[in-house]
């Protein structure tokens, strides 16, 4: 059962590959939960030969999964098989309220459940990243000053009372870094590094298939370990940290007088097509993560580092130097260096990460009406 | 009023205006809906006008696409005065305009709408094939999910129209696309798909002016903004550095225009 929920959809045989089991039992297994409406199969061809495809029954209902960016929302509607139904984003102002923001997603979750003809109870669960530090126990901002607007906020209460369903809230790097090692590029690999470098830099760790979330939520918080003790002073009152070097603001300055206003998104086109500028700015930007990204490698040794947020995009225009300067200043080992890598699930991650966490929630309530 | 412009824009913004009014004002019979009115639109950017029922906005739409003359001032195309006599002569110069009713025909298809009167042709027969291509290339430049461009545009969502005369709007690519009221009675969805389409029209160079009471949903897409109140300019702002109260305080009169430039 947990299998299938992973994964989403397998054939039959790569089931009884996955779990162990033989293929009679597993055909067996799969026949009696059909027969009691958990798992749908439908005929389909594997290299060539007759197989059948199982997923969960779409009866079981769906979850959703909300990203709040920094200037943009996402919301995607997903089955039990994690099989993602809608997917929607919007472009949000600048320092936007919790209050609004909270409102309007809660409105595009309830259209969006309207638009697949699901009735609002088949809405199971709701699984939120925010971009600041989360205390996952109570669902509030664990921070003060690192999203203006949301300080303190219980993201939990608001939203579990607008849309009458559980909701999970986390730090969205760290939800981009639970995707990535479920789902993308760090999938099979224990011990995941994620950085999401995006307006803001987070990070993320997965040890041993769970989340680092520390004493508060604050693990994982890249963006703001110190890259020059004599720095700049951060919104996070500290000085020098990695995001004062390569947050978007800064980045967006450093071209404002010789390119004037720019998005993240031009600066990433502009460096593709050869702009010598917009190139210098990220490859900059990628030597300042790998200083903060070696340090992280020498104090957890993870297996592989994967790098997401819209900054990833530039792929190796900012992943070659990073990954430079992350070979430098990491203790040689006999395993040679540490692997990095791009985000697979691009700017999805995230809002992938915020469904995985629904979907469990779901299953720990006990609303799949199994327990996985 | 001075004479032409050697104009120096505040800020970081570097291109000259593509589209400029200076000292515009309309009058409707006794009613002065616009006075005096400078207005800059450059290439790759999102100018915002906000203001309250009544400040002119929907008349400063009109002037910028051609609908309305201005009774005093004058418009510059890249520099250079023009006078726009209609919206067409508009269309030709580079200016679309989406208004609030979106003007569509309800009875007609999507390709219908897309190139009604300006039909392309083979022959004395129409060329269906190509405007069909063209009106599928159009709408995946601008992400539409319209299931289907023979499907009449009654028969589509409000976005999904919304998008249809956007489309319209951008066949012979202008520079500068005006929206009146993007938003107004869209439901939430919607209204995302608009905010992201204005978002790919900045990417993709063009000048855009969206106009909208909506301060919220304009703050989301919005590089400059510009407030109206009662027909004449009551600040302009960067979209980076204004806060809803700034702007709502301008709309309402609550703070006064001291942020205008005041070099001229």
């Amino acid at each position: 059962m947990s299998a299938v929920q992973q994964r989403g959809s397998l054939t039959q045989i790569e089931l009884a590959g996955v779990t162990g089991l033989s293929p009679a039992t597993v055909s067996n297994i799969v026949k009696e939960l059909t027969s009691a409406g958990v798992l749908h199969t439908s005929p389909s061809t594997r290299s060539g030969r007759r197989a059948l495809q199982v997923t969960l029954a779409r009866n079981l209902g769906l979850v959703a999964g909300v990203h709040f960016g920094t200037r943009s929302l996402r919301v995607a509607l997903a089955d039990a098989s994690m099989q993602v139904l809608a997917d929607q984003r919007m472009p949000l102002a600048p320092d936007h309220r919790a209050d609004t923001g909270l409102r309007r997603a809660a409105l595009l979750v309830a259209e969006m459940v309207e638009s697949l003809d699901a009735r609002p109870e088949e809405l199971l669960a709701v699984g939120v990243g925010v971009p600041a530090p989360v205390d996952v126990r109570s669902g509030r901002i664990a921070t003060v000053g690192m999203l203006r607007g949301w300080d303190g906020v219980a993201v939990t209460d608001v939203l579990a009372e607008e849309l009458g369903t559980p909701v999970t809230v986390d730090n969205d790097a760290n939800l981009g870094a639970l995707a990535e090692t479920r789902f993308g590029a760090a999938a099979g690999h224990d011990a995941v590094a994620y950085l999401r470098v995006s307006h803001g830099v987070g990070g993320g760790l997965v040890l041993g298939g769970r989340l680092v979330h520390g004493r508060a939520g604050v693990a994982g918080e890249i963006g703001h370990v110190t890259i020059d003790e004599n720095g700049p002073i951060c919104r996070c009152g500290n000085r020098g940290c990695l995001e004062t070097f390569v947050g978007a603001p800064v980045l967006l300055g450093m071209l404002a007088s010789s390119h004037g206003h720019l998005t993240l998104r031009d600066v990433i086109a502009r460096a593709q097509e050869g702009d010598a500028g917009c190139r210098r700015v990220l490859f900059d930007a990628g030597q300042h993560l790998g200083v903060a990204a070696a340090n992280l490698c020498n104090l957890v040794d993870p297996e592989i580092v994967v790098v997401g947020g819209q900054l990833a995009e530039a792929g190796e225009i900012l992943l070659g130097p990073m990954r430079t300067v992350v070979e430098q200043r990491t203790v040689p080992s006999t395993a040679g260096p540490v692997e990095v890598v791009a985000s697979r699930l691009g700017a999805a991650a995230e809002v992938r990460g915020a469904l995985a966490v629904a979907l469990d929630t779901a299953g720990v309530s006990g609303s799949l009406g199994v327990t996985v | 009023m001075t004479g032409a412009p050697p104009e120096d824009p505040p800020g970081p913004v570097p291109a000259a205006a593509v589209h400029a009014l200076r000292g515009v004002s309309k009058n409707f019979g006794g009613v002065r809906a616009l006075v005096d009115v400078d207005l800059d639109v450059h290439d790759h950017e999102v100018l915002a006008v906000v203001g309250d029922n009544g400040a002119g906005k929907s008349t400063l739409a009109g002037v910028i696409a051609g609908a309305y003359r201005p009774d005093a001032g004058r418009l510059l195309l890249d520099g250079a005065p023009v006078v726009l006599g209609s919206p067409g002569e508009a269309r030709t110069r580079g200016i679309a305009a989406v208004f609030q009713d979106l003007a569509l025909c309800d009875n007609l298809d999507v390709v219908e709408n897309l190139f009604l009167g300006h039909e392309s042709t083979r022959g004395a027969l129409l060329d269906e094939v190509t405007m069909e291509r063209q009106a599928w290339e159009l709408l995946g430049q601008l992400g539409a999910t319209v299931p289907s461009v023979r499907q009449p545009v009654r028969t589509l969502s409000g976005g999904q129209r919304q998008v249809v005369a956007v489309a319209r709007a951008l066949l012979g690519s202008p520079r500068v696309v005006v929206f009146d009221e993007p938003t107004a009675s869209l439901g939430i969805r919607q209204t995302a798909e608009v905010l992201n389409l204005v978002e790919r029209l900045r990417e993709r160079g063009h000048a855009v002016v969206l106009i909208s009471h909506q301060a919220t949903d304009l703050q989301a897409v919005a590089d400059r903004f510009v407030v109206l109140r009662l027909g004449r300019v009551g600040g302009e702002f960067d979209a980076r550095a204004v806060g809803y109260e700034d702007l709502l305080a301008a709309m309402t009169g609550a703070a006064l225009p001291t942020d205008r430039k005041s070099s001229r």
